[in-house]
């Protein structure tokens, strides 16, 4: 598990992780520059501190990734008083991942939440209170909802993963019973049990493989919102946009045509449309809207079917609606969606069940759950790669072997942001009947 | 002034070595023992080490303490476990002539110019400003001392039980101390119950041998002090036999006089070292247990039955030792026994084991809920030491997990508790690789020098040893095997110094050899673990003041602030361990710490 440190190379994107013009990400460390500079074009390491430098972010092919500025920062210059560089790139998301995914290839991990203040005041930047740093590191925690789904676990990879720590965690007691026993209580010599670790490696690596296949991740979900007329539409299109985007009036039929947006709903880049309402016209501007509404519904990942409570209506029958009240304040206790456009109240609701139906949708289409960060990969990939060590450290000696079924534990755990519930003591205790 | 500058409580492995390490350091010192005659006693099993403990009473040799030194001189057997299994975690065991044990340990005590022995019971603590000042005895004595250091073992408010049979010792036949236990809990003390147990001995020459396994040791016998040149001792064999169905239906059908299944004793056992019973309950498919029949000693007639450890009733234990093959006709010279004790909550301690309820008071051994020999050696020592740091006005002495089991165990004990008698096993240890028992003289003799407690011959020996292993490499690194270098081919699997014929290596004694032979081989794994080292380190090396105030900090959550609060660890990585405790709130305690240093 990751622990807020100093010194150690993190990096951060600094700007929001949705699709803009310009993105940051930063990064910080003991010799966080020399990690980075063999991906980079420009001549970062003899630049002065503080400079710009212009060149392009280049992948281990040599391929380029992106055109960008990097500004760096000598120890003691840069926000966190440590060795620093700034990438400015395009805010495009496909970008923002692959610099990412590049920058921890280079041995840089992710931040956590207020990492970069809470190493700005451990090196003593006076100008931080501690008030500041605290805040930081709290605020972005409660506000973790929103980027921290981007990392989200969907029930089923959980389970993968904590079903594939309970294979391991007994693969590594039955070692360290021979490890902490001698030979003479122990007689029997142990054997690489391949027949179990392997299908763990492959399991493993075909959830891995599911992150470069993902369409939701690569090209964003399409949602639609759709409804009658006069339902809240663009209300919560609003919402969930944060802006103004929409006209929003009690008139019927404001949104004639459909308007489209990109976002990033709990963290999956959506492309999303707020869509005519439905209503049977005679106005052939309108009867064109309606019509396209109805091609964008059939195209949708998933339709946000919002519903006056006091219209009566009822969602169409499709798998692919999230049925939405709005007006929470008409809607009786029946435990279904609902959300108060004046108030946001239910928003936080509608933002998790979206989530979660784009979510679930995806692991229903094939037998592999799906994973949808470079983290969740890298971990699966990580902990398959120690499993393979071990295997081929057999001949070296059991204690190696037993580290490396421990750091394959601790990717998983990684993955699921828990460390090993269970001691391996406590699991060798029970299996194994010990002790003369 | 005071009548004595430290009093040691307990003449037990923890209490031998917290009264060496004060009156070597030229403390005077007094050890008050129940009896004289059980100084440096070995309870249980007649033998010193094993896996992890091997490590742990080199690493308190290499500090400058005792152990390693008594155990060398009275071994009977030895051996080095894991041989084939991993370099990293070998150790060595030695089986004991326990009464040899017991009386050099008497003798040690008895040379030192600045120690006092002294026998009587101790049952109140003399308190002034939460501060302990003295000890009163049961015969009425007062005692004043700058600071006392605990080492009761499994004394206090002891009970024994054999089947229906219980009486108040500490040891079979030997009286518990009564009374420290109520004082302690009225001072405060947060006291729990838990359980051991030891086999029966039986008569060497009513058993049959000819029906056992012969297990030998090593030869030559390899030693546990850096100091001890080579070992002149006689090696006695062990036996083995095994338990059978007959053994198990005995066991079965009497279960309900054992007093753990009757309800009788409360307290918690350890899990890896199960009473025979426990076995048999918990394991019904395995159809039979084994069994070490072990010297007690030279020229004594006792064997221990490593295996049996049982609370049944004598007679249910003549009848299942009776259906053990060899021991057909054994005769029991002392029955099997479980014996219940008050432990202190070790969460009730600093790191320097002194206490968080009473100053210049300092706890070790089985009193803090550890179980065996070593980890109660290994607590007297660092208690010794860190009571005479404190009567020198210095900071105290901790070691940490990086660098020693020590530190391991002492920190698991403080940060975490413990619910069972606590016993050191290897995979306790995150860095066991950088753990060698090999090693132990350069991870904390130079430890041992600063603090006081190793000659500066000593430390002189070592350096020219690390030159001698430095000069090895050196000669590895110029000589060529193949395409490679010597050194770089050692790094591969199942290559042995030895076999490489290297004429240059000749005039090397082979221990050196072997350990730059090991160095070499695990560079690369260290080497991966360095970067996490590092960050354990730098964690450790954020202290927390003893006295911070948690309330005083905003944006830790409530369930966390009271664990901190419990604990009060003195560094952020010691906070860190504590169990459910959220990493973004220690980042936010890192941020209050270091704001309160400022201010």
């Amino acid at each position: 598990m990751a622990h807020y440190t100093t010194d150690e190379p993190v990096y951060a994107l600094a700007t929001p992780f949705s699709p803009s013009a310009l993105a940051v990400l930063r990064a910080s460390g003991d010799g966080v520059t020399k990690l980075f500079a063999p991906f980079f074009t420009g001549r970062l390491l003899s630049a002065p501190s503080s400079s710009a430098v212009h060149g392009f972010i280049v992948d281990g092919t040599g391929e380029r990734i992106d055109e960008v500025m990097v500004i760096r920062y000598g120890k003691g210059h840069g926000y966190t008083s440590e060795e620093a560089f700034e990438i400015m790139c395009h805010g495009s998301l496909p970008v923002i991942r692959r610099i990412s995914r590049l920058l921890e290839e280079c041995g840089i991990r992710e931040a956590l939440p207020g990492e970069f203040t809470y190493r700005a005041f451990m090196h003593g930047r006076m100008d931080l209170t501690e008030a500041e740093a605290v805040e930081e590191i709290v605020s972005s925690k409660t506000e973790r909802g929103a980027s921290d789904a981007l990392f989200r676990l969907t029930g089923s990879i959980h389970s993968e993963a904590e079903k594939a720590k309970d294979s391991i965690l007994d693969i590594l007691a039955s070692l360290e019973v021979q490890l902490d026993y001698g030979e003479d209580e122990i007689p029997e010599e142990w054997e690489f049990p391949s027949e179990r670790v392997d299908p763990i490696c492959s399991r493993l690596l075909s959830i891995a493989a599911t992150y470069s296949s993902s369409r939701l991740w690569s090209d964003g979900a399409l949602v639609v919102i759709a409804g009658r007329t006069n339902a809240g539409k663009s209300s919560l299109f609003n919402v969930l946009l944060k802006q103004n985007r929409a006209i929003v009036s009690p008139v019927e039929g404001t949104t004639r045509d459909y308007i489209e947006a990109d976002a990033v709903i709990a963290g999956i880049p959506v492309h999303l449309f707020d869509t005519a309402g439905l209503r049977d016209t005679e106005e052939s501007i309108e009867a064109e809207g309606i019509r396209r509404t109805e091609d964008l519904m059939e195209k949708a990942d998933l339709i946000v079917y919002v519903i006056d409570p006091s219209s009566g209506d009822v969602p169409p029958d499709d798998s692919r609606v999230l049925a939405v009240y709005s007006r929470l304040d008409l809607t009786g206790s029946d435990g279904s969606l609902a959300f108060s456009s004046v108030t946001g109240e239910g928003m936080d609701q509608v933002i998790d069940a979206i989530a979660k139906r784009l979510t679930d949708g995806l692991d229903a289409c094939t037998g592999v759950p799906r994973i949808d960060s470079e983290r969740q990969r890298d971990a699966l990939i990580a902990a398959s790669d120690a499993l393979k060590d071990a295997e081929q450290s057999m001949q070296f000696g059991y204690d190696v072997v037993a580290m490396y079924l421990q750091s394959a534990l601790s990717s998983l755990a990684d993955l699921t942001g828990e460390t090993t519930g269970e001691d391996v003591l406590d699991r060798l205790f029970s299996s194994f009947c010990l002790g003369k | 002034m005071r009548d004595y500058d430290a009093i040691v409580i307990g003449g037990g492995h923890a209490g031998i070595e917290a009264a060496l390490a004060l009156s070597r350091e030229g403390f005077p010192t007094l050890l008050i023992t129940q009896s004289l005659d059980a100084i440096g006693r070995m309870s249980c099993n007649p033998s010193i080490g094993g896996l992890a403990k091997g490590n742990l009473v080199r690493e308190i040799d290499a500090l400058g303490g005792e152990m390693g030194r008594l155990a060398d001189s009275a071994m009977i057997q030895m051996r080095l476990l894991n041989r084939r299994r991993g370099p990293a975690v070998q150790a060595p065991r030695a089986q004991e002539d326990k009464f040899s044990y017991s009386r050099k340990a008497k003798e040690t005590l008895e040379k030192e110019p600045h120690l006092s022995l002294f026998m009587d019971t101790v049952t109140d603590l003399l308190v002034e400003d939460g501060a302990v000042i003295g000890v009163v005895t049961e015969r009425g004595w007062s005692i004043s001392a700058r600071t006392v250091v605990l080492t009761t073992g499994t004394f206090m408010d002891g009970r024994i039980f054999i089947g229906e049979y219980e009486a108040p010792c500490g040891r079979l036949a030997e009286a518990a101390a009564i009374g420290l236990g109520d004082s302690l809990r009225r001072l405060g003390f947060h006291t729990g119950r838990m359980k051991t147990g030891t086999p029966a001995r039986v008569l060497l020459s009513s058993l049959d041998l000819n029906r056992m396994e012969v297990q030998e040791g090593d030869s030559p016998m390899s030693a546990f002090s850096f100091e001890t040149e080579s070992i002149d001792r006689p090696s006695l064999p062990c036996y083995v036999t095994y338990t059978n169905e007959t053994t198990h239906r005995i066991i079965r059908d009497n279960i309900h006089r054992s007093p753990l299944y009757g309800g009788k004793i409360i307290g918690r056992g350890p899990r890896y070292c199960p009473s025979i019973e426990d076995k048999v309950v918990r394991f019904p498919d395995r159809e039979r247990h084994q069994i070490f029949v072990e010297p007690e000693g030279i020229g004594s007639e006792e064997m221990y039955l490593n295996g049996l450890s049982s609370s049944l009733p004598e007679d249910v234990q003549h009848a299942f030792i009776h259906s053990i093959p060899g021991l057909e006709h054994a005769q029991i010279m002392r029955p099997a026994y479980a014996v219940e004790y008050d432990y202190l909550d070790p969460l009730d301690l600093y790191p320097s084991l002194e206490s968080k309820i009473l100053a210049n008071l300092f706890i070790a051994g089985q009193t803090n809920g550890t179980s065996g020999y070593e980890e109660a050696a290994a607590q007297g020592l660092v208690a010794g030491l860190n009571a005479a740091e404190r009567l020198k006005g210095n900071r105290p002495f901790i070691l940490s997990r990086t660098e020693s089991y020590i530190g391991v165990l002492i920190d698991d004990l403080v940060t975490k508790g413990t619910k069972e008698p606590y016993r050191m096993f290897t995979s306790r240890a995150e860095y066991r690789l950088s753990l060698r028992h090999d090693t132990a003289d350069q991870r904390l003799t130079a430890k041992g020098y600063a603090l006081g407690l190793v000659s500066k011959d000593r430390m002189d020996r070592l350096d020219r040893k690390n030159e001698t292993i430095a000069a090895v490499k050196d000669v590895l690194r110029s000589v060529r095997v193949g395409a490679k270098s010597a050194y770089d081919v050692l790094k591969e699997p199942d290559k042995d110094i030895m076999a490489l014929g290297i004429p240059a290596l000749e005039a090397f004694p082979s221990s050196v050899l072997t350990e730059a032979e090991l160095d070499i081989r695990y560079e690369g794994y260290i080497s991966r673990q360095e970067r996490e080292l590092e960050k354990a380190r730098k964690a450790e090396n954020l202290e927390i003041p003893a006295d911070f105030d948690y309330d005083s900090v905003d944006g830790i959550s409530s369930e966390s602030k009271e664990k901190l609060k419990a604990i009060r660890p003195l560094s952020i990585g010691q906070a860190g361990r504590i169990s459910g405790v959220r990493v973004s709130d220690i980042a936010v305690l890192a941020v209050a710490v270091r704001s309160v240093r400022r201010g």
